[in-house]
């Protein structure tokens, strides 16, 4: 798992590759953690590269959006894969994310 | 050869034929020597279920479906769903609009005098109280009267009694349970589900009732999976075949696709079922 941030307009883009499960997922919690406990609230998660995500992807996604919504910001999603489209809309995460085809749309909903 | 230190448990949802997929996952499984230490079943998964807790080989399972899902299940349907409407059957709540008997001749044929005890695997299965509404998880006894409970689509085939409960289709509390295994402590849940399809054309009343239904059911799928996904405490793999057009009930021609497809969506899983095996 590679985890990467760019800064666009304000938003953090964080993007990751490979798979989300038990073994990646507390480093991806502790990146995020880290960068919302900063002030970076405003973030895009760039799911492009990521072909697969357990339960564990689905907590930390959960938890990380509570936080930055707690701090006045989001936690948006772009370029969702379809494998890990079915687990989010299975889950009812499409119903509480905000999702995007892309990070520039993504970035630009922030406004 | 994976280290067997992580208990994994294996889910088969409700779906009617297309639990059939979970043939194509027992043998993908197989493949991989990848150990499953309990099962849990619902509905037609319980059937799938049961097999898999006792070892069935892969080809003896598709030789069941043919043999379970025939027409003659339906036996009585439209006679008996006309007279409920003119109101020369009446209805209460041990009925259904088919006659059960060639549904208990078919799962006794295959299911004998199988007990829970006598399985390879430890095998719990998810069933629903008629007049409660409660959850009921089925683990001792007849594993027949588990599945026969377990598979009573409520209107359709009449509910069962077991141990003095009035049971019902599990996937009317419970399509894809989960909670079963996470109670029990698994730290690896592969959980196969099968949500229904909609249809887009209605020709009649039952298709009307049949797509609401169909409806509550995914919402009821997707509202118990995502909290289930979030009180596990550690790993929940699931699988989602997808399927060529519609299958019904009785497609027992499908049978093979479905397979497939089943076998197929799980082979793209392994890769993270072992390597959470292999370094968790």
């Amino acid at each position: 798992m590679n985890i990467q941030d760019i800064q666009k307009n304000g938003v953090t883009v964080v993007q990751f590759s490979g798979s989300i499960d038990a073994l990646t997922a507390p480093a991806i919690t502790e990146h995020l953690g880290g960068l919302i406990s900063s002030g970076q609230i405003r973030l895009v998660v760039d799911l492009g590269g990521v072909d697969f995500t357990s339960s564990a992807g689905l907590r930390l996604l959960l938890g990380a959006v509570k936080d930055a919504r707690a701090g006045g910001g989001d936690l948006r999603l772009a370029a969702v894969q379809p494998d890990v489209m079915k687990v989010l809309k299975i889950s009812g995460f499409t119903n509480i994310l905000k999702l995007f085809e892309n990070v520039d749309d993504a970035v630009a909903s922030f406004g | 050869m994976p280290p067997k230190n992580k208990s994994v448990t294996l889910v088969i949802g409700s779906g009617g034929i297309k639990c059939a997929a979970a043939i194509g996952l027992w043998k993908v499984l197989q493949e991989n020597d990848i150990h499953v230490n309990s099962v849990v079943g619902c509905s037609g998964g319980s059937l799938y279920g049961a097999l898999i807790a006792n070892h069935a080989d892969v080809k003896e399972m598709e030789e069941r479906s043919y043999q379970l899902w025939t027409n003659d299940l339906m036996q009585g349907y439209i006679t008996n769903l006309k007279a409920s409407q003119d109101g020369s059957l009446k209805f209460n709540e041990r009925s259904g609009l088919v006659d059960d008997s060639v549904l208990n001749k078919t799962l006794q044929g295959v299911f004998g005098d199988w007990t829970f005890d006598g399985l390879k695997t430890p095998l719990k299965i998810a069933a629903t109280d008629m007049l409660t509404g409660d959850k009921v998880i089925l683990s001792e006894g007849l594993v027949f009267d588990a599945v026969r409970a377990s598979s009573a689509i409520p209107i359709i085939f009449p509910p069962w009694e077991v141990n003095g409960r009035l049971l019902i289709d599990g996937a009317a509390s419970n399509p894809l349970p989960i909670d079963i295994a996470i109670q029990d402590g698994a730290d690896i849940i592969i959980a196969m589900g099968f949500p229904l399809s909609y249809r887009s054309r209605f020709r009649s009343m039952t298709a009307v009732q049949e797509q609401l239904n169909n409806i509550y059911m995914n919402n009821i799928l997707n509202a118990t999976y995502a909290f289930y996904n979030l009180a596990h405490h550690a790993e929940i793999f699931t699988i989602l075949p997808e399927f060529e057009g519609a299958i019904s009930m009785f497609d027992v021609d499908k049978v093979p696709h479905v397979i497939e497809r089943g076998e197929q969506a799980t082979r793209e899983l392994v890769p993270h079922i072992r390597r959470l095996l292999e370094q968790g």
